[in-house]
C-alpha cells in the first residue's frame, strides 16, 4: 500500500468516524430537543427496581437481557438530555457494526439505513428501548464471531449461541443466525432448525403466548402490535450487508471520501426527512403538557399556555388547572381556549395517559380518595403489565395523606430501590406516623385540611354538588372555590354561582 | 448506594450458601441485653401452632432497628439449631423438616437475638438484645398440601396483570395455572381471570372463570379441559361464584349483576355490591342451567354444599321496606343485611327443598357471608360484617364460626383468628377441618394476605401468615391473595394446556 492510500484509507476512516458523530449529535438534538416529553412518558411508564426478584423475573424470558438493557436505559430518560444520549450512542453503536459487516465504498450511506429504522422505530411512544438493545446484542455477537477463527470450535459456539442469544435478544436474533451464514449452507440447516424449533418447544414450558415467542416478547409495549419499523430494520442489515457484498466491486471502485460523503447526505436527507414527517408533534405537546403537570410547573404551564393557547383536551386542563393554582381561573377562564366542563375533569378513560392530569386535578383540589383511584387505574392500565414510578409516588402520597400508612409505606420500600426516587422516598418514610410532621408539611398538611368532611360515592353527586362539598368542608380551599366557579360559568349555572361569590365575599 | 452494595453482597452470600448446600448456623451472641418482651418478629409466629407438615417459618426483625438477628431453636429431643443472616432466620427446608419430625405432637422452643442498628435506639453503640423465648407448637394434624388463589392489585375498576397460582404449602414452590395474558384478544379491554374452585379439594374436577376478551367458563371434567358459556336467557349473568357438589357433577353458581362504588372519604374505600343475584345449579354432564332461586326482590349469593352433599347453604339478603325498592340502590346499601339458608337437595331428583334459616345475621344487626361447612358437617364457618356482601373491604369484617348442631348455637371464641379493626374474611376448612384459613388485610389494610389458624376440639389457635421463603415477601408483594383455596393435590394441566381451549 503507498503512502497516498494509506492516508486516504486514514483519512476516510476519521471522516467515517466524523459521519457518525455527526449522525449520533442528531439523534441527540432531536430527541433531547424536539422529542424530550417522549422520552419523559417512557420513563414513567416503567418502575426500574435494583432488585433481583425483578430483574429475574425479565430475564426469565426470551429476549430478557435485553428487555432488562433497555429498561435499566429508560429510568435515565427522567432527564431527557441523558436519554437522548443514550439513543444516540445505541444508534451510533448499531450502525458502526452495520458499517462493519461490509465494505460499503460508494453505499458507505446505506450503513445508516437500520439506525434510521430503529430511530424511527422509537418515534412511536409504545416502542421500547429493548428492541433496539436486541438488534445491537444480535451484532454484538455477530461481531465476535466474526473474530473466532473458522473450524469445529466455531461451529460448537455457534450451536451454543443460538439458544443463548434467543435467550439474551429474542427472535430478532435471526439477524445473528443471517449474518453467520457460511457460504456451504448444508450443516447450517439444522441450525435453522434448531433456531425454529425454540420457540415452539418454549410454549409448552412458559406462560406466554406462542406468537410472543416467535415475534418479541417485549419489543413493544402494545403486546397484540407486531413491530413492523423494528423487523425491518432487523431485515434491512442483513439485505444491505448481501447487497454491499453483491455489488462489493462496483461500490468500491472509487476511494474518494466525497462519494461517500454524497451517499450519506443523500441517506441521511432522505431517512430524516421520514423521521420528521412521523415524528408525532402533537403527541409531544401533550405530553410536554403532562410533564409540566406531573412537576407542577405552573408557571412554565401559563407561558406556554399564553404563547399558544392549547386546544388539545389535556393540555386545556393542565392550564385550567395552572390558572386555579394561581387564582386566575375564574377570572381569565373565556381568555383561552375551552372545551366545556370536560376542561375541568376530562373524562377518565381506560388508558395510561387521560387519567393521570386528570388525577393531578382531583389531587391539588384536596379529592385524594379520587386521585388515589385515578392514578390505580392509571397504572393498571399500562399495557406491558409494568407499573409506573410516577404513580408509585402518587401512589404513596394519597395513602400517606390518608393515614394508611403501611400501604404507603409498601410503595415507598419499592421506590427505595430505584436510582433516582430512592431520596424522595427516604425523605418520606421519615413522615409515616408523623403527624405533627405532615400537619405542617406545605403540601400534605394543606391536602389534609381539604379532605371531604361527608362521605358520598364518587359519582353519586354531580360535580357541582362536589365542588360545593369539597369547598364547603374547608372554605379555603382556593382551588375548590375557583373549579366550582368555573363550572357554574361553563355551565351558564348563575344561581350556584352568585350563591358561592356571596358566600365568599 | 451502600445499601445496594449490601443487598448485593448479601445476594453473593446467599448464592454462595445455596450452591454449597450448607445452612449458615452463627454462634449466639456471648452477652446481650435481657428484655423481657417477645421479639417484635415478622411474620408472628410466636406461640402459634402449626401443622407437622408446613413449610419453614422464616421470619426477620425490623431491618431500621435491627442489623443483625439470631435464632436458636430447641427441639423437644433436646437438640440445638442456630439460625440468621442480617435480620433475616432463613431455616433451610430439610433441617426444618427434621425439626417437625421431632417435634411432631410437641413444642419447639425458640430464642431470639437482635442486634440494635444503635441510632434506632438512641444509642451509638449497637448491641445485642435478648428476648423472651417463644414457643412453636406443632400439631399432629397435617395441612392440605397445596393452596391455590388469585394474585391481583386490590384494584378499583382496571386491572394489569393477574394469575391463579398454586402454592405447595409444605415448602415454598409456586407455580401458575393460569394468567390473563395467554389468550386475551382484546388487551385494552383486558381479561379477567378468577373463581377458581375444586371438587372434593382435588383438581381432576375444577374451574375458573375468565370475562370481558375471550369470555368462558374454563370447566376440567375428570382432567378435560372445555370452555363453557354458562349464560342463558333466563339467568342474570353467566356463574359467578361457584359451588362443586362434593359427588356430583353439578356446580351451584350465583349469577350476579355487581357493581362497585368508591366512597370519597370513607377508608373503606370501595363498595362491591350486587343489583341482583340469584343462585343456579350447572350440570356438567348435559351442559345445562336449571334455576335454583330466583326471588326479583331478593339477592341470593355465595352458594356451599354440605360435605355430605345434602344441603345447599347460601347467603340470602333480607328483605327491605318497600318504600327503598325505586330507590338508588347506593343511597340504602348500608341498610343491606344477608342471613345465611339453607335447602335439602336430592341428588337423584335434582329437587330442592324448603328454604331453612340458619343464622340470622340481620337479628344482630350484621351481614354474614361466604359460608363454608367443616368437613365433619358439625361447623358453619362464615365472613361478618356491618352490612353488604363483600367484607374484604369491610374493616369490621370478621370471620364466625358456629356450630351447626347445638339447638341454640353460640359463637365460637375466634379472637385468635380475627384482627382487630381489619377485614378478615374467605374463609375456608383443610379437608381435615383441623385447618381455618382466611384471607385478612391486618398487615397493611389493603392487601389480602393468607392467614391459618389451627382448629381442635371447637378451639382456634392464634392465625399465622402463610410462611415465604423470604419473610420480606410479604412486605414487598403488591398483590392480594384473592380466594385462597385448600387444594390436596396439584392442578397437573399446565398452562399451555388451559389456553388451548381458547382456540
Amino acid at each position: 500500500m503507498n503512502e497516498r492510500s494509506q492516508w486516504s484509507m486514514v483519512h476516510g476512516q476519521w471522516s467515517m468516524a466524523m459521519f457518525t458523530l455527526l449522525f449520533g449529535v442528531a439523534v441527540l438534538l432531536f430527541f433531547g430537543m424536539a422529542y424530550p416529553h417522549h422520552l419523559h412518558y417512557q420513563e414513567q411508564y416503567q418502575l426500574f427496581l435494583f432488585d433481583r426478584n425483578y430483574m429475574w423475573e425479565i430475564v426469565k424470558l426470551p429476549g430478557g437481557v435485553a428487555d432488562l438493557l433497555g429498561r435499566f436505559c429508560t429510568q435515565f430518560f427522567l432527564f431527557a438530555w441523558v436519554g437522548a444520549l443514550i439513543i444516540s450512542v445505541l444508534l451510533s453503536a448499531v450502525q458502526l457494526l452495520t458499517l462493519r459487516l461490509a465494505s460499503w465504498g460508494r453505499l458507505y450511506g446505506l450503513s445508516f439505513v437500520p439506525s434510521c429504522l430503529l430511530w424511527l422505530f422509537l418515534l412511536d411512544e409504545n416502542a421500547l428501548l429493548g428492541g433496539v438493545w436486541a438488534v445491537l446484542l444480535s451484532l454484538l455477537a455477530s461481531w465476535a464471531f466474526d473474530h473466532l477463527p473458522c473450524g469445529w470450535t466455531r461451529r460448537i459456539l455457534l450451536i451454543i449461541a443460538i439458544p443463548v442469544l434467543y435467550w439474551m435478544a429474542g427472535p430478532v436474533c435471526i439477524l445473528f443466525f443471517l449474518l453467520q451464514a457460511p457460504k456451504r449452507l448444508s450443516w447450517y440447516y439444522g441450525l435453522f432448525v434448531l433456531l425454529a424449533l425454540l420457540p415452539i418447544l418454549l410454549s409448552f414450558y412458559l406462560p406466554v403466548p406462542a406468537d410472543k415467542l416467535w415475534f418479541g416478547i417485549h419489543y413493544h409495549r402494545y403486546p397484540t402490535v407486531f413491530p413492523v419499523i423494528l423487523w425491518v430494520a432487523v431485515l434491512s442489515i442483513f439485505v444491505l450487508t448481501l447487497i454491499a457484498r453483491a455489488l462489493h466491486r462496483w461500490a468500491n471502485a472509487s476511494h474518494r471520501i466525497v462519494v461517500a460523503l454524497c451517499s450519506f447526505v443523500v441517506v441521511i436527507a432522505g431517512m430524516g426527512w421520514i423521521v420528521w414527517k412521523n415524528s408525532n408533534f402533537k403527541a409531544e405537546k401533550v405530553m410536554q403538557y403532562d410533564f409540566m403537570a406531573r412537576h407542577q410547573q405552573w408557571n412554565r404551564i401559563l407561558d406556554t399556555v399564553n404563547a399558544e393557547k392549547p386546544n388539545n383536551p389535556i393540555g386545556v386542563t393542565v392550564q385550567n388547572l395552572a390558572l386555579a393554582m394561581h387564582g386566575l381561573l375564574t377570572d381569565h377562564l373565556f381568555e383561552y381556549n375551552q372545551n366545556g366542563i370536560s376542561g375541568l375533569f376530562p373524562t377518565v378513560e381506560r388508558d395510561a395517559i387521560s387519567p393521570l392530569p386528570t388525577a393531578e386535578v382531583f389531587y391539588q383540589l384536596g379529592m385524594v380518595n379520587v386521585a388515589q383511584r385515578t392514578v390505580f387505574e392509571a397504572q393498571e392500565a399500562i399495557l406491558d403489565f409494568q407499573k409506573s414510578a410516577r404513580c408509585y409516588k402518587r401512589l404513596a402520597q394519597t395513602n400517606l395523606i390518608n393515614g394508611d400508612y403501611e400501604v404507603a409505606r409498601k410503595y415507598l420500600m419499592a421506590l427505595q430501590k430505584t436510582l433516582f426516587y430512592s431520596d424522595w422516598a427516604n425523605e418520606t418514610l421519615s413522615l409515616l406516623g408523623n403527624e405533627e410532621a405532615i400537619a405542617k408539611h406545605p403540601e400534605y398538611g394543606r391536602l389534609r385540611q381539604f379532605a371531604y368532611k361527608d362521605d358520598f360515592y364518587f359519582s353519586d353527586h354531580t360535580t357541582s354538588q362536589m365542588l360545593q362539598s369539597l369547598f364547603l368542608s374547608n372554605t379555603d380551599n382556593r382551588l375548590a372555590y375557583e373549579y366550582l366557579l368555573a363550572y357554574c360559568l361553563l355551565t351558564g349555572d348563575r344561581e350556584t354561582y352568585y350563591q358561592f361569590t356571596s358566600i365568599k365575599r | 448506594m451502600k445499601r445496594h452494595i449490601r443487598s448485593y453482597f448479601q445476594f453473593l452470600v446467599a448464592v454462595t450458601l445455596l450452591f454449597s448446600s450448607c445452612a449458615y448456623h452463627p454462634d449466639v451472641p456471648d452477652s446481650s441485653k435481657e428484655t423481657n418482651c417477645l421479639p417484635a418478629i415478622f411474620p408472628d409466629y410466636c406461640n402459634v401452632t402449626v401443622p407437622c407438615n408446613i413449610a419453614p417459618l422464616n421470619f426477620m426483625l425490623p431491618a431500621g432497628e435491627y442489623s443483625e438477628c439470631v435464632a436458636r431453636i430447641t427441639t423437644p429431643d433436646g437438640k440445638l439449631l442456630t439460625y440468621g443472616a442480617g435480620v433475616k432466620v432463613q431455616i433451610p427446608e430439610d433441617e426444618w423438616r427434621e425439626i417437625l419430625i421431632a417435634a411432631k405432637g410437641k413444642s419447639i422452643k425458640v430464642e431470639v437475638w437482635g442486634k440494635t442498628t444503635g441510632a434506632e435506639h438512641g444509642n451509638e453503640k449497637s448491641e445485642w438484645l435478648s428476648f423472651s423465648p417463644f414457643e412453636i407448637h406443632v400439631a399432629e394434624e397435617p395441612i392440605d398440601e397445596y393452596l391455590s388463589y388469585r394474585l391481583i392489585e386490590p384494584s378499583y375498576v382496571a386491572w394489569n396483570f393477574m394469575e391463579i397460582a398454586q402454592r405447595n404449602i409444605t415448602s415454598f414452590e409456586e407455580t401458575q395455572i393460569f394468567n390473563n395474558k395467554m389468550t386475551s384478544i382484546d388487551r385494552e379491554k383486558g381479561q379477567c381471570i378468577n373463581c377458581h374452585s375444586y371438587q372434593n379439594y382435588k383438581t381432576d374436577n375444577m374451574l375458573f372463570h375468565v370475562r370481558i376478551s375471550n369470555a368462558g367458563t374454563v370447566i376440567v371434567n375428570d382432567g378435560k379441559v372445555s370452555k363453557v358459556n354458562l349464560k342463558r336467557d333466563y339467568t342474570i349473568s353467566s356463574g359467578v361464584y361457584p359451588a362443586w357438589h362434593p359427588t356430583a357433577k353439578l356446580i351451584a353458581f350465583s349469577t350476579d349483576k355487581t357493581r362497585q362504588g368508591f366512597h370519597t372519604l370513607n377508608p373503606n374505600k370501595i363498595e362491591v355490591y350486587d343489583m341482583e343475584s340469584d343462585l343456579i345449579l350447572y350440570d356438567v354432564a348435559t351442559d345445562s342451567v336449571m334455576v335454583v332461586c330466583n326471588d326479583s326482590t331478593l339477592l341470593e349469593v355465595y352458594p356451599t354444599w354440605s360435605p355430605d352433599g345434602k344441603y345447599l347453604y347460601y347467603c340470602k339478603s333480607v328483605p327491605l321496606p318497600e318504600e327503598l325498592r325505586d330507590k338508588d340502590i347506593r343511597s340504602y346499601y348500608q341498610k343491606i343485611q344477608y342471613n345465611i339458608y339453607r335447602r335439602t337437595f336430592d341428588l337423584a331428583t335434582r329437587g330442592f327443598g324448603e328454604e331453612e334459616l340458619v343464622y340470622d345475621a340481620a337479628s344482630h344487626d350484621m351481614s354474614a357471608t361466604l359460608p363454608r361447612i367443616s368437613p365433619d358437617g358439625h361447623y358453619l364457618l362464615f365472613a361478618q360484617g356491618h352490612y353488604g356482601c363483600f367484607h374484604i373491604w369491610h374493616r369490621e369484617a370478621d370471620i364466625v364460626c358456629m356450630p351447626l348442631d347445638d339447638e341454640t348455637p353460640s359463637d365460637i371464641d375466634l379472637t385468635k383468628l380475627n384482627s382487630d379493626g381489619f377485614p378478615d374474611s374467605y374463609p375456608s376448612w383443610s379437608s381435615n377441618g383441623h385447618w381455618i384459613m382466611c384471607a385478612s388485610r391486618r398487615d397493611d389494610n389493603n392487601y389480602s394476605r393468607v392467614y391459618f389458624s389451627y382448629f381442635h376440639n371447637g378451639k382456634a389457635e392464634k392465625a399465622f401468615l402463610l410462611p415465604q421463603e423470604d419473610p420480606e415477601h410479604h412486605t414487598f408483594l403488591l398483590k392480594s391473595y384473592n380466594r385462597p383455596e385448600f387444594m390436596v393435590e396439584p392442578v397437573h394441566i399446565s398452562v399451555d394446556e388451559f389456553s388451548r381451549v381458547f382456540q
